[in-house]
């Protein structure tokens, strides 16, 4: 690495012509210029350059490096860039036109259907859970009730008369305390009209 | 089929709309082929790294196709892919996304390889070892400058633009572009003649 110097523009930039060589701005305007012809404001340097054979080959000297490191770094470059595969554009396809491939397609088509039928289990999981324990209690209640008909016919089956068979009761009886009774509520108010 | 309002790009399957302006890249071969060798020479001597120049180089020219519609022809094609290089090799360095190559040596540019390129011309052999001599100076002259310095040395007296060219790709004003010249001039002056600032 080479150290950078530190420059002095004030004294040595502009330091006049007639006390010494070109100054390094001349210098950089010099060499700037070389390649497409003269600086416009170099007219000072040029005549300077007329007189001073050691800035005159110095100069020179750098045109000539400069020129040489061009040559030498354009025919580098150019033979490496021979070993370089060729520029291509990824296959892609416009923004406005969003074509994908079926593979894809039929990707997605599998994702959006697991996505829609995973929700869908988790709520039937919850849903089915009740009806289970009411179907539950519904058959307890059932068996509950078949027991107890089937009490029932063991009851009438082990009695000794069956029920259509019982004896039916004296309806006279009935009669006989109802006319007795009638009889009693008119005398009743008999009395009470004396 | 393609529709007729549809206009198809040469070299691969894209296509362009129909309202789109045309501009000098939407032929990307052509683009390509002609600017090329200064991009990837650009970015070689500025990265130093053949992997990193020649990706950058193909990155150029695909931010250059994707953002052709951004180009408004203000300046020279040639000028907006320097550009654009440029960017991409401050970032390359800056993020140190590549970071890794930097210690392959295979593909550092080794100065010597640069040195050999330098043409014959006809001259005697010891003659064109002290052209490679003097080539080689210059190349570990430029590795020592600073970046700036660098870039604006290499756009000048590389790639051959003028100093305002140089400011429209560094979005530098031009005295200090000049400045930043100079500066790298006398660098280089000071290795290739250190006699030169005991004279002034």
């Amino acid at each position: 690495m080479t150290p950078e110097l530190v420059l002095q523009p004030d004294t040595t930039a502009r330091r006049p012509m007639g006390e010494g060589h070109l100054t390094e701005e001349q210098f950089g305007e010099l060499l700037s210029a070389s390649a497409r012809g003269p600086a416009a404001n170099s007219s000072l340097a040029e005549a300077h350059l007329q007189s001073c054979e050691q800035c005159a080959a110095e100069l020179a000297s750098l045109r000539e490096c400069l020129l040489l490191f061009r040559e030498a770094s354009t025919a580098f470059a150019d033979n490496e860039l021979r070993r370089m595969p060729q520029v291509t554009l990824p296959a892609r396809r416009p923004m406005f036109l969003p074509v994908v491939e079926p593979g894809y397609w039929v990707l997605a088509a599998a994702a959006i259907f697991l996505a829609a039928l995973l929700p869908m289990q988790v709520l039937r999981q919850h849903t089915v859970q009740p009806a289970s324990a009411v179907a539950a209690s519904t058959s307890s209640a059932t068996a509950e009730s078949d027991e107890a008909l089937l009490e029932d016919v063991n009851r009438e089956e082990s009695a000794s008369v069956p029920a259509p068979m019982q004896t039916l009761a004296d309806p006279t009886d009935s009669v006989a305390s109802t006319s007795a009774d009638i009889e009693t509520s008119i005398q009743t108010s008999d009395q009470r009209k004396d | 089929m393609v529709p007729e309002n549809i206009q198809t790009f040469p070299s691969t399957s894209l296509t362009l709309g129909a309202g789109a302006r045309t501009t000098p890249l939407d032929d990307l071969e052509s683009a390509v082929a002609m600017y090329q060798p200064r991009v990837f020479r650009f970015l070689l001597a500025q990265l130093r790294d053949r992997d990193a120049a020649e990706t950058l180089t193909q990155e150029t020219f695909l931010r250059a196709w994707t953002a052709r519609a951004a180009f408004r022809e203000d300046c020279s094609v040639s000028t907006w892919l320097i550009r654009i290089a440029l960017n991409l090799a401050r970032d390359h360095t800056r993020t140190g996304r590549f970071r890794f190559w930097k210690h392959i040596a295979a593909n550092a540019v080794d100065v010597a390889d640069v040195a050999a390129s330098v043409p014959n011309r006809e001259g005697s052999a010891e003659a064109q070892l002290i052209a490679q001599e003097q080539v080689k100076r210059i190349w570990e002259s430029v590795a020592g400058l600073s970046a700036r310095q660098r870039t604006i040395f290499l756009l000048r007296f590389l790639e051959e633009m003028d100093i305002p060219e140089i400011a429209a790709v560094t979005g530098l004003p031009l005295g200090t572009v000049k400045s930043h010249l100079y500066r790298a001039l006398n660098v280089i002056r000071t290795r290739h003649h250190p006699q030169s600032q005991e004279g002034l």
